[in-house]
């Protein structure tokens, strides 16, 4: 019987109360640390050597859907209740509402040092030191919206101009490309400037602190973000019925992505499963 | 789990070193192989650069916001193959910049947006480093290198 994944802003109490105590659970026991860790492992930029299997590839997103699958069973020994909620920043756009509200998420960082203060991830509250960073700073941080250069969070329409396109990915499969439901998700446009921040990385951006580097996994809402990506995923799968992940097979000799982007039969690290497994998760979970 | 003195997985840093050597490996190499050839970012400044090097190959040795920011190119006699071409540090600390195919650059810090040069990726990554905080010493990287099916076998300390 597939488990439900919903809303964050139709959360009960005692939802957010256990899916909270879950995550600290979860932290306390050390499980934690080794999912940021694993974040930045397999961050491989497309101007580098090496298979790209997490970012800027067409595994963006089987790659982050088996990554959210892990953490929601990690959730689930401690509490078989928890699923892993959804924000929908296409909703819920202000610096005080859901997820940033005192019983889940926790409030923006404070303005001298970006530090999350309120919450249960706060420092002072004692359950959420950073361990896995980039900097030496033991506690969370925050810039929602981004204080010095304010930013919005992607639209609705925004995120519509991804789910439109019919195309999962296109060659050369990386952060170069303008076509496509992945990239258009992902967001990696071109030229400076935060009119090139699309969707995803957007929202990283918009979040600011920690969810801005490769630690990223640090700030909770990073799964809340990734569900929803994922859910958009589902969404794009609806809507383009004849059309499946990208690419099919591996790129041809000569073709200078071979070997860096995982085609949908091949095995993708660190789990060792194909793309083609997880286009369907209709058995596990569905969204609400 | 076993939780080792970094906060890491005992397992999962194990099979990091099965692998290639992970950037963070590869960037203390290559410290001491610089160190061991008197390299500094001062003598590469004199250096001839490649052909190609306009502007954007310059190294840099400034003060941006309170903190000192250098980088220099590291020279191909002492680079890695999967080592990166430059070597940042910020107050001292090494910042890891990766490569986007657009030839752009981005940094650990700021992993989500990428900039034209390593300067202007130092620069933005200093924007975003806290008061009175500092990079890691041997700032994670990712491992790189990896082979569609051949990935590293195991879980990398994420059981299911």
């Amino acid at each position: 019987m597939a488990y439900v994944r919903k809303n964050a802003a139709a959360l009960t109490a005692n939802e957010k109360r256990r899916f909270v105590n879950a995550l600290l659970e979860v932290k306390r026991r050390g499980e934690y640390d080794a999912f940021v860790r694993t974040h930045i492992d397999y961050y491989t930029a497309d101007g580098e050597e090496g298979l790209r299997a997490a970012h800027m590839a067409p595994s963006f997103l089987p790659w982050h859907r088996r990554f959210l699958l892990e953490l929601e069973r990690a959730l689930r020994r401690v509490d078989s209740s928890v699923t892993v909620p959804y924000w929908d920043w296409t909703r819920d756009r202000g610096t005080t509402s859901v997820p940033w509200t005192k019983d889940l998420l926790g409030g923006n960082g404070r303005k001298s040092d970006r530090q999350v203060t309120t919450g249960p991830f706060a420092y002072a509250a004692g359950h959420w030191t950073i361990k896995e960073g980039i900097t030496d700073g033991k506690y969370l941080t925050r810039d929602l919206g981004r204080a010095a250069a304010p930013i919005q969070l992607p639209t609705r329409s925004a995120l519509q101009w991804a789910l439109d396109d019919p195309a999962y990915d296109v060659s050369p499969w990386d952060s170069t490309v303008t076509r496509g439901f992945r990239n258009k998700l992902e967001g990696w446009g071109t030229g400076g400037g935060s009119a090139s921040w699309h969707n995803h990385n957007r929202v990283h951006r918009w979040v600011g602190g920690v969810m801005l580097g490769g630690a990223s996994v640090n700030d909770p809402v990073f799964w809340l973000h990734h569900a929803f990506l994922d859910y958009q995923w589902y969404r794009w799968q609806q809507a383009h019925k004849n059309h499946r992940y990208l690419p099919a097979t591996q790129p041809g000799p000569g073709d200078k992505q071979r070997g860096r982007v995982v085609a949908r039969l091949d095995k993708m690290p660190p789990w060792n499963v194909t793309p083609d497994s997880l286009e369907d998760v209709s058995g596990i979970y569905r969204y609400a | 789990m076993v939780v080792g003195t970094g906060g890491v997985a005992v397992g999962a840093e194990r099979q990091v070193r099965e692998g290639k050597p992970s950037r963070r490996e590869v960037t203390r190499g290559l410290l001491a192989s610089a160190a061991a050839l008197g390299l500094a970012p001062v003598v590469a400044a004199s250096r001839p650069l490649p052909p190609s090097g306009g502007a954007e190959n310059r190294a840099f040795d400034q003060t941006y916001r309170g903190h000192r920011i250098q980088g220099f190119l590291v020279p191909a006699a002492v680079r890695r193959a999967d080592a990166g071409e430059w070597q940042i540090t910020v107050d001292g600390c090494p910042l890891h910049l990766m490569r986007r195919a657009d030839g752009t650059w981005m940094s650990m810090v700021d992993h989500y947006t990428s900039y034209a040069t390593p300067v202007e990726a130092a620069r933005a990554a200093v924007d975003e480093i806290g008061p009175g905080q500092r990079l890691r010493e041997m700032a994670p990287g990712p491992v790189g290198g990896e082979r569609a099916g051949h990935g590293m076998g195991g879980m990398h300390g994420v059981r299911a």
